[in-house]
């Protein structure tokens, strides 16, 4: 059974459409993708999954049945705006955000003081949000999504704005939660992280899903089946790309090589980066 | 609506204003100064009691020293022999506070008087000498006439006319009333209570602009339904402000007991009779006179104020104070609410708020106006309609507001609360996801229809 399921959701504002009957299914562990351009109803979408925003049409549900509020504090969600209250202590912040997820505050505090260490912060609880810098209030931000720890986690580009350290100590953390059990879902523009992090994905654009399944799925499939040969003869290199045409067999490429005498170096499939899958639908769309 | 969550919410607003520093000023500032008002009056009097002043005289008619009355405060001194040129050379050595120089009597049989001084007399010490002075000419006048028995007669015809104010309450006792204090205290009650509402809502207000500018406000709505959110913080911000209004009411209490007990309140209050006693002789009667004509018992204006405070039903006042803050503040607070979810920062609130603000000052004016015509059709209807009536009413309270009409004042409140705290929630729960644009009043009105 599937965690999140949304079952032919539409949404519009007046006469604007914002979600045209999206179909999507989010299995338990995984992480998945939810990608598409700017003002494709990817945040919308968003809103509607966490129950900030009400369905025209359509329903979501959680665990099998309709999501009641119960199951949105279960849910952490990163939003792409981040947003603190900057004259307020980063502690008693952590601990109102926690609170309102439904745990006490003393379970709180002990929850956020194991996170505060982990991350090396512990110093910052007396601060205030607004003698933070960005990068250190996105952290804080992103200990407040999964504090609860929450069963299905909502991050909206989680690696904007931090250096290429932290974004590898938040890239970790991302695949530690997943292994404890943790549903994500990844909405991104950063294709090379989508590759690295994701099982699946879905490519929403102008209000529908385009495409979605497993990223080596989608990438094979916008593969025009080409393979990458490199040899060596006695000119020197060479880089053929050759394509394989609708079912065609690698091997017999390979042997048509190696019958002509040369020395092959190397030979790979040639798939499709989700950079460029992402562009290509986009256009055509 | 989940009630644990709008308690967290409240709480976090509730703890985040009462730990400002503006509000542990203003709540503990503004009763030393309610304090001061109070006691700084009787104080001043009680020690200026102390300082006997001495004034030289240099009666050169003859007929105004032995008329002079030496009291508690003011002791004259005949200085007759010496020339006035000398006492004023050797002035500032002198034990004397004043010089009063009076002529020689001219030919209308009168004196021409003068003060001369460091320090310049008090206005009641003036006006004490002058019906002093007044009253020895007329008595040297009368007895000019050389007619036995005339100052009597002439004293017997002089009216002396006070005239006391009563208010009858409802079981028919009549109480002691002055006008003056009624005014001042619907003054007060009317600025207080616009204050109030105008500072805590807009507050709320603010507060709203806060959490969309930062977007916290997104997080925010992932957990909290949004019409919890927003009660949530106008009932925090509503508890504040009575947290500050019981504390202002408990510390002044304490501040003026303290006082009373340190000074004493016999004391205090005999220092404000006395002086006021003083003053009561201005009028350049004699006081025995005056008792004997005047049909009810004088009262010192000190002992009016007095009597007229303890005479005013202080709970009543206070319960409606309360209940016309709480539905006045929640009626503004749900509407700046709803202001507040639809700008993008402070500096655009300023146009969408104006038809917020101009009944707010609309209702201060008529509030103002109230103290002077409490039953005029102005204040009674500004006392009825919803968006004015918190405040006017409140002004109106002192001078006595038939029941009939707080009740129906109270109803119309309640109800077009309810009614705009809908109209309210409806805006804020779009307003405060939609960003970019300016919203206008089209685009508020687009918003309530949508669901």
């Amino acid at each position: 059974m599937s965690l999140l399921k949304i079952d032919n959701v539409s949404k519009s504002y007046g006469t604007k459409v914002a979600l045209d009957g999206i179909n999507l299914e989010i299995e338990e562990g995984r992480i998945f993708g939810l990608l598409g351009p700017n003002g494709a109803g990817k945040t919308t979408l968003i809103r509607i999954i966490n129950r900030i925003l009400i369905p025209t049409q359509g329903q979501v549900f959680f665990q099998g049945h309709p999501i009641t509020a119960e199951d949105v504090m279960r849910i952490g969600y990163l939003p792409e705006e981040r947003g603190l209250y900057r004259k307020m202590k980063v502690g008693d912040q952590a601990v109102y955000f926690a609170r309102l997820k439904g745990m006490s505050t003393a379970q709180a505090r002990e929850a956020l003081k194991e996170w505060f260490i982990r991350f090396g912060i512990e110093s910052w609880w007396d601060k205030k949000v607004e003698e933070l810098s960005k990068g250190m209030a996105q952290k804080v931000q992103f200990i407040t999504t999964v504090v609860h720890n929450p069963k299905l986690m909502i991050l909206d580009e989680p690696f904007s704005g931090f250096d290429p350290v932290n974004v590898q100590i938040i890239r970790d953390e991302i695949l530690r939660l997943k292994e404890q059990g943790a549903t994500i879902i990844l909405s991104t523009h950063n294709m090379e992280s989508v590759e690295e992090l994701c099982d699946e994905i879905a490519l929403i654009n102008k209000s529908h899903v385009v495409v979605t399944g497993g990223v080596d799925d989608v990438r094979r499939k916008y593969g025009k089946n080409d393979v990458q040969i490199s040899y060596s003869d006695a000119g020197g290199m060479h880089e053929d790309i050759v394509s394989l045409g609708e079912d065609g067999n690698p091997n017999k490429v390979l042997q048509d090589y190696i019958a002509k005498g040369v020395r092959i170096n190397s030979f790979k499939e040639l798939i499709p980066r989700m950079n460029d899958i992402f562009i290509k639908l986009v256009k055509e769309g | 609506m989940d009630l644990r969550t709008i308690g967290v919410v409240i709480s976090r607003e509730y703890a985040t204003r009462v730990k400002k520093k503006s509000f542990l000023v203003t709540t503990f500032l503004v009763p030393v100064l309610f304090a001061a008002l109070c006691c700084i009056p009787a104080l001043i009097m009680l020690f200026n009691k102390d300082e006997q002043k001495i004034i030289a005289v240099v009666d050169r008619s003859g007929i105004v020293m032995p008329a002079l009355e030496s009291n508690k405060e003011v002791q004259y001194a005949d200085c007759s022999v010496y020339e006035l040129d000398s006492l004023k050379a050797g002035f500032s050595d002198s034990i004397y506070s004043a010089i009063l120089y009076v002529s020689p009597l001219n030919q209308e049989k009168s004196v021409d008087v003068s003060t001369y001084s460091v320090k310049p007399v008090g206005v009641s010490l003036l006006s004490a000498i002058e019906s002093q002075v007044e009253l020895a000419v007329r008595d040297y006048r009368i007895e000019q006439y050389d007619i036995t028995g005339l100052k009597d007669i002439l004293d017997e015809v002089d009216p002396i006319i006070e005239v006391n104010t009563f208010t009858i309450s409802e079981d028919g006792e009549d109480k002691i009333s002055s006008t003056g204090v009624y005014m001042a205290l619907s003054l007060v009650l009317g600025i207080i209570i616009f204050m109030f509402v105008t500072m805590f809502s807009s507050s709320v207000m603010q507060s709203v602009i806060e959490e969309k500018q930062s977007k916290v406000v997104e997080v925010l709505l992932s957990s909290v339904n949004s019409i919890d959110l927003m009660f949530g913080k106008i009932i925090g911000v509503a508890l504040v402000a009575l947290t500050q209004f019981l504390l202002w009411i408990a510390l002044t209490t304490v501040l003026v007991s303290g006082v009373f007990a340190v000074v004493g309140k016999d004391k205090l209050m005999g220092s404000m009779e006395e002086s006021s006693e003083v003053v009561q002789q201005i009028p350049g009667n004699d006081p025995a006179v005056a008792e004997s004509l005047a049909p009810a018992p004088q009262l010192s204006d000190v002992q009016e104020i007095m009597q007229t405070l303890d005479g005013i039903d202080v709970p009543e006042i206070l319960l409606f104070f309360f209940i016309f803050f709480i539905f006045g503040y929640l009626l503004y607070a749900s509407m700046f609410a709803a202001i507040g979810s639809a700008v993008e920062n402070a500096e655009d609130s300023s146009q969408l708020q104006m038809p917020l603000t101009v009944p707010l000052m609309l209702a201060y004016f008529i509030a103002l106006y109230s103290w002077n015509a409490p039953d005029s059709a102005l204040a009674v209807w500004g006392s009825m309609i919803p968006f004015t009536s918190p405040i006017v009413m409140l002004a109106r309270i002192p001078f006595g507001v038939p029941a009939w009409q707080l009740g129906l004042s109270v109803g119309l409140l309640v109800l077009t609360f309810a009614l705009m705290a809908w109209v309210s929630a409806k805006i804020y729960r779009v307003g405060i996801l939609t960003s970019g644009k300016k919203a206008t009043w089209k685009d508020l009105w687009k918003w309530l229809r949508q669901n």
